[in-house]
């Protein structure tokens, strides 16, 4: 058996408290981050059916604030962010001249000219000098990553704990709705398909409420969850995760994403290529599949259509709820039909599977 | 950790049940815990001819795929077909049910090359740390 190799990753703020509730650390996108605690299989199933949190806290935060923040922001993102309330966020993938993904994100209209931006950890650097670089008179950018943790509530029961936790004043947010909490926010928001919440507080004020959210969530059956189950939940869910599904070769509608864009918008970067690709069609196409013989197909695996390669594999896994192996593939846009029946490619040999709709899974309610 | 003092154990985390001509390949109670859940087993097919320190079979997590190694070379005369339906064998029961291989022996003086339990439980404690 081969191991994988040790690096030097950056810790988490709550590095101590992983270690403490016995988490195996590994690297992920340059953060040593925890994998599971337990196990991926009791953590997924966990997030399903009763709680979870998770430390997410590698995740990058913008503040944008001026005069110029509103024209700033509509003139560079893909969605229209005008009709979004003050306590609202609104989700889009960020889109470059060529309409490829650069990341994606979540604004926060923190006021009439203030938002938040929630980035990928990997991409903060990108994703900055990207802003940086349109930013005009009266707008004022600043990378909050260093000071701000992120901690995610996610499952049925994370409504009754964060009430008991945090009081009745959090108890109407809406989804996609956040209230401010501690010089942060929390937002009804997840990357689970399970009902749940973010919370953004300042770093030093993290542990505090992983401990309150412990101390209420334990009798609930509440667990910390690892990133190895983040990623099975979210592959369930049919998240797509920059660096699989999304790239920034790969356009909104490629990727499915056209529901988080707005084609009668003008001049974002990127739409005159996304409003023509509208019009030409795509040739390629995210899809879901399941697998029908043995095998876990895994990100990189070749799909081919008797014996043609039409696609691959962005995300694969075996799933701990369902016991099914499933993943998401980019396949030419003729092949890509529900029920279309396909080979993965595993370690050389054709594995049977079929095209089925995406999400995998949705919560009921 | 448990590592039986009449196996024999390979740097790759393999051990080796010899009976005979013949013997039981697997991994190590240390393997099965890094490895964690393990979800599915690709088994070597009768009769498959393996080289030692050479890919016979893969063991799979929710996340990974890991190579299984043969520890020695041979002709595969057995698989243990019950990890197909019940993978976790291998957690449970590293060196009994969750056996994943048997083979007969080509060069058996390679097992002069493989490690007793004491060096092996050096080699694991000299392993990084997570």
């Amino acid at each position: 058996m081969t191991m994988m190799l040790e690096t030097e990753p950056t810790k988490l703020p709550l590095h101590e408290e992983h270690l403490q509730k016995g988490a195996r650390m590994g690297d992920f996108g340059g953060w040593l981050v925890p994998l599971f605690y337990s196990s991926i299989m009791e953590e997924h199933t966990a997030v399903r059916t009763k709680a979870g949190i998770f430390d997410i806290s590698h995740m990058g935060e913008f503040l944008l604030e001026g005069p110029g923040a509103l024209d700033y922001l509509e003139k560079n993102l893909p969605r229209r962010i005008t009709p979004v309330r003050l306590g609202q966020a609104i989700y889009m993938p960020l889109v470059n001249d060529q309409g490829g993904m650069v990341d994606d994100i979540i604004v926060y209209r923190m006021a009439e000219q203030k938002f938040l931006i929630i980035v990928n950890a990997g991409n903060i650097e990108k994703d900055f000098d990207w802003f940086n670089a349109r930013v005009t008179p009266g707008v004022t950018l600043t990378n909050l990553s260093d000071e701000m943790g992120l901690l995610a509530l996610q499952g049925p029961l994370s409504q009754t704990i964060l009430l008991e936790c945090f009081g009745a004043f959090y108890k109407d947010l809406r989804r996609f709705h956040y209230k401010d909490f501690e010089g942060g926010v929390i937002a009804r928001t997840g990357y689970t398909g399970e009902d749940g919440y973010e919370i953004m507080v300042p770093k030093h004020k993290l542990k505090q409420i992983w401990d309150v959210l412990f101390l209420v969530g334990a009798k609930h059956g509440l667990l910390p969850i690892g990133f190895g189950a983040r990623d099975t939940l979210r592959l369930e869910a049919a998240m797509p995760l920059y660096g699989h599904e999304l790239s920034d070769e790969l356009t909104p509608l490629e990727a499915d994403l056209e529901w988080a864009i707005d084609l009668t918008k003008e001049n974002f970067p990127g739409s005159a290529v996304l409003k023509k690709q509208k019009e030409t069609g795509i040739l390629k196409k995210r899809v879901g599949f399941e697998m029908t013989e043995r095998g876990i197909p895994r990100q990189g695996f070749e799909i081919q259509k008797e014996g043609k390669t039409i696609g691959a594999v962005t995300s694969g896994s075996f799933i701990p709820t369902t016991g099914k192996n499933i993943g998401m593939a980019y396949v030419t846009a003729a092949e890509a039909k529900t029920g279309n029946a396909i080979d993965v490619m595993v370690r050389g040999k054709p594995v049977k599977a079929v095209l089925v709709s995406l999400p995998f899974y949705k919560r009921k309610g | 950790m448990d590592f039986p003092e009449n196996l024999r154990y390979t740097k790759t985390h393999e051990w080796i049940a010899v009976q005979g001509t013949k013997a039981k390949v697997g991994v190590t109670e240390y393997a099965q815990k890094e490895i964690s859940d393990v979800v599915f087993v690709e088994l070597p097919k009768m009769g498959q001819v393996v080289q030692q320190a050479k890919m016979a079979a893969v063991v799979e997590s929710v996340k990974a795929a890991f190579d299984i190694y043969a520890p020695v070379s041979g002709k595969i005369t057995n698989a243990n077909k019950a990890l197909e339906s019940n993978p976790a064998l291998i957690n449970q029961s590293p060196y009994a049910e969750g056996w994943i291989f048997e083979l007969e022996l080509s060069s058996p003086a390679e097992l002069g090359t493989l490690m007793t339990a004491a060096q092996y439980h050096e080699a694991v404690q000299q392993a990084p740390k997570h």
